[in-house]
């Protein structure tokens, strides 16, 4: 596993700071816009060309968005110990997943995209959700199925259930899996014109939730057979899967919460467990009015009295396309270390549901844990991950 | 995984009807998809949509409306590509100031998929593959899986994409497009460039034979710059999957830049000299999906058995049955994929 979030540059980074309650959530000094000064952002805490330095990356026309995800994978393929000659086989598979891609240079890509004549920037290859994964691709000449989601911010959980099954139907021995995106004057404008930026710290699942932080990261995880892994470290087992579409709004989640239902309904089915096996709940929780009360209405639905769970977007924030991916890492590290994590700034519970989330972090045995990711578009992702 | 249905809009046509014989010509160096009727949208809807998702559901709409589908899945390169630019555009031009958001969330590659299984109320799997020039193939490949799990579930597999005159505008900085190339000289002209396209294709797939129009039996793709790794990769593949190289047509994703043409030259070299070499890109452009388009042809030919009109051919080739086929594409020097295909 490969990870750089708000919180810290690696797994065990992160875990520290899930222990320790450190949020990475405040001031934002890199990225370009009007409203760092009033809209809290939990950004990487180094420059982009502080990033370039350490990956000793010194070629033009990369992306921010290319580095965080440069630096998520190497970590990932040295932990997995993956040499260079198994990862340019034809077996060897690399699903990532991205929303914004090059547009975190949104000032850059306007003229691009305005300009009539002459010559591009440097960037002119870079501005695809897909252009990241290419340069990955071609760093490490990874030879399998290379693929990258949009499903918006269930794409990273989509792109590890894509390569759990790549693997399953012998279309690759192992997938890298995951998935990347970073802050941009593109989506802190957007999700400010949808009214669900918080100016305040988020506070998933309470009853004064104001909306969400947007943030920044990579993360990948090595995927291998069961066999292979016999003989390596191994952290946990993907357990299950379920994908839906809830089918009623571009960018709001039904009354019902029938996609956020059918999504864990259906990772219990493929996992073949029941509502009680689960011990834990990743939840989505992204701290905006809708979400935290249909994910809520959805939980009660299928688990009648719904497992302990936390958001630890009160942490990284809502990193997007790479939220599926931080979260499937924390979730392979709380049964790695059997250990639950906090959510943060939560007083009062949704009056409607009255759930509360887990608020300290403490060591439980948990076999099953499950990791909820849904997006605009109708777009409902679960998966569940398992103790070996 | 069998096609049971398809349905295409295209440069060429925006519902069943089509005439392969008469071509309707590029404009400017642009290829631009004929806009779809949509029937039973509400026309507010409509208007809010950009032309992605409107092609994408005038080319999906009718595969599903009487027939939910157990998913809808889609590869595009770039989705609402006009709208999300529209959005980026106002951000920089209003300084970031009171902005509204429909061209953000319609500007998101998953609205097509999204709109589509937001108008027929299907909860069922739903993605979005994007990437690049291997969009339509990843969806493919997730749908051919599915199957695999359970024969009887059926499937919407689409390939959309669109021009904006935004991303058109990124890509011939990059060095993409000629202007002087129409569909007359784009395999004559001898440039490092091709006609822009767009289009939406779909399919119906299921793992059901019963009559179906066609099979896909096999897919592979990858990323190579090398034109002897990948003509190695394509001679691998012939030989995993035992195709006969005397029976088989050639659908070949040639788009007239002389950068691309080694690769389907080095493809051609290991096929046996006698079969036909069919190419599709001087009616369609070239964009990241463009190879739905060929696996259009591929059953539409398997349907009516009969050869296209001249202007498709390469290379007329000696009078072999109407059965099997091998697609292979490539995008941007760097993407490469091939599929077979049999009747």
């Amino acid at each position: 596993m490969g990870l750089i979030t708000a919180v810290g540059d690696s797994a065990a980074a992160n875990r520290h700071a899930l222990i320790n309650k450190q949020s990475g959530i405040g001031k934002a000094t890199y990225v370009q816009s009007r409203f760092v000064d009033i809209l809290p952002l939990a950004e990487v805490k180094h420059a982009t060309e502080e990033l370039a330095a350490q990956l000793n990356i010194s070629q033009p026309g990369i992306t921010r968005t290319d580095l965080l995800a440069l630096y998520a994978l190497q970590q990932a393929i040295a932990d997995a110990a993956l040499s260079e000659d198994l990862l340019q086989e034809k077996s060897t598979a690399l699903v990532n997943a991205c929303t914004v891609g090059g547009m975190c240079l949104t000032d850059i890509m306007y003229e691009d995209a305005n300009r009539k004549d002459g010559k591009g920037s440097a960037y002119i290859h870079a501005y695809s959700n897909s252009a990241n994964t290419t340069l990955l691709q071609q760093y490490y000449a990874i030879g399998g199925v290379i693929n990258t989601f949009n499903t918006a911010c269930s794409s990273s959980a989509n792109a590890i259930m894509y390569g759990a099954r790549l693997i399953q139907h012998g279309f690759a021995e192992r997938a890298i899996v995951g998935g990347v995106d970073s802050l941009s004057k593109f989506t802190i404008n957007g999700f400010n014109a949808l009214m669900i930026l918080s100016d305040a710290p988020c506070r998933p699942f309470d009853a004064h939730r104001k909306g969400l932080n947007l943030g920044e990261a990579a993360a990948f995880l090595v995927l291998e057979k069961e066999e292979a892994a016999k003989h390596k470290k191994a952290y946990a087992e993907i357990k299950g899967y379920g994908n839906s579409n809830d089918a009623f709004h571009p960018s709001s989640t039904s009354d019902t919460g029938d996609g956020p239902y059918l999504s864990m309904q259906r990772a219990l089915i493929t996992a073949g467990l029941k509502p009680a096996d689960i011990d834990f709940i990743n939840a989505h929780g992204t701290a905006t009015e809708n979400n935290d009360e249909t994910e809520s209405v959805a939980m009660i639905r299928l688990f009648e009295k719904p497992p302990a769970f936390a958001s630890t977007k009160s942490f990284t924030g809502h990193t997007l396309g790479a939220a599926g991916a931080v979260e499937a890492v924390y979730s392979v590290l709380s049964l790695y270390h059997q250990e639950v994590y906090p959510s943060l700034n939560f007083e009062e519970p949704i009056p409607t549901t009255r759930l509360v989330p887990n608020r300290e972090y403490q060591k439980q045995p948990l076999r099953h844990v499950m990791s909820n990711s849904f997006g605009f578009g109708g777009n409902c992702t679960s998966l569940i991950f398992s103790k070996l | 995984m069998y096609i049971h249905q398809y349905t295409c809009i295209s440069p060429q046509q925006k519902d069943e009807n089509v005439n392969l014989e008469h071509i309707v010509p590029s404009q400017d160096g642009k290829y631009l998809a004929q806009e779809p009727v949509l029937q039973g949208v509400p026309p507010g809807m409509v208007r809010r949509m950009s032309k992605s998702v409107r092609i994408g559901i005038g080319a999906g709409l009718p595969l599903i409306k009487d027939n939910k589908p157990n998913g809808i899945i889609i590869g595009t390169a770039n989705g609402g590509m006009e709208d999300c630019i529209k959005f980026l555009n106002q951000i920089i031009d209003f300084e970031e100031g009171l902005l509204t958001p429909g061209s953000f969330v319609q500007g998101t590659p998953n609205a097509i998929a999204g709109q589509l299984s937001l108008i027929t109320k299907n909860q069922n799997y739903n993605a979005t593959h994007v990437h690049n020039g291997l969009s339509f193939e990843n969806a493919l490949l997730d749908a051919f899986m599915l199957i695999k799990d359970n024969p009887q579930t059926s499937y919407l597999l689409g390939g959309v994409d669109e021009i904006s005159s935004y991303n058109y505008n990124i890509e011939t900085l990059g060095g993409w497009y000629d202007t002087r190339l129409t569909n007359e000289n784009l395999y004559m002209a001898q440039l490092p460039a091709t006609i822009a396209g767009e289009g939406a294709t779909m399919f119906m797939v299921s793992g059901v034979p019963h009559n179906a129009v066609a099979r896909v039996s096999a897919i592979e793709f990858f990323h190579a710059t090398d034109a002897t790794y990948v003509q190695q990769r394509v001679a691998d593949f012939l030989k995993q999957h035992d195709v006969a190289l005397n029976e088989t047509i050639f659908i070949s994703g040639e788009n007239g830049d002389v950068r691309a043409l080694p690769f389907y030259e080095h493809c051609e070299a290991i096929l046996d000299t006698s079969i036909p070499i069919i190419r599709f890109k001087h009616i369609v452009g070239e964009y990241p999906t463009a190879i739905a388009y060929g696996l259009w042809l591929a059953c539409h030919m398997l349907q009516t058995q009969q050869p296209l009109p001249t202007h498709f051919y390469k290379r007329k080739g000696t009078d072999i049955p109407i059965k099997n086929f091998l697609l292979y594409n490539q995008y941007h020097g760097k993407q490469h994929s091939l599929m077979l295909v049999t009747g």
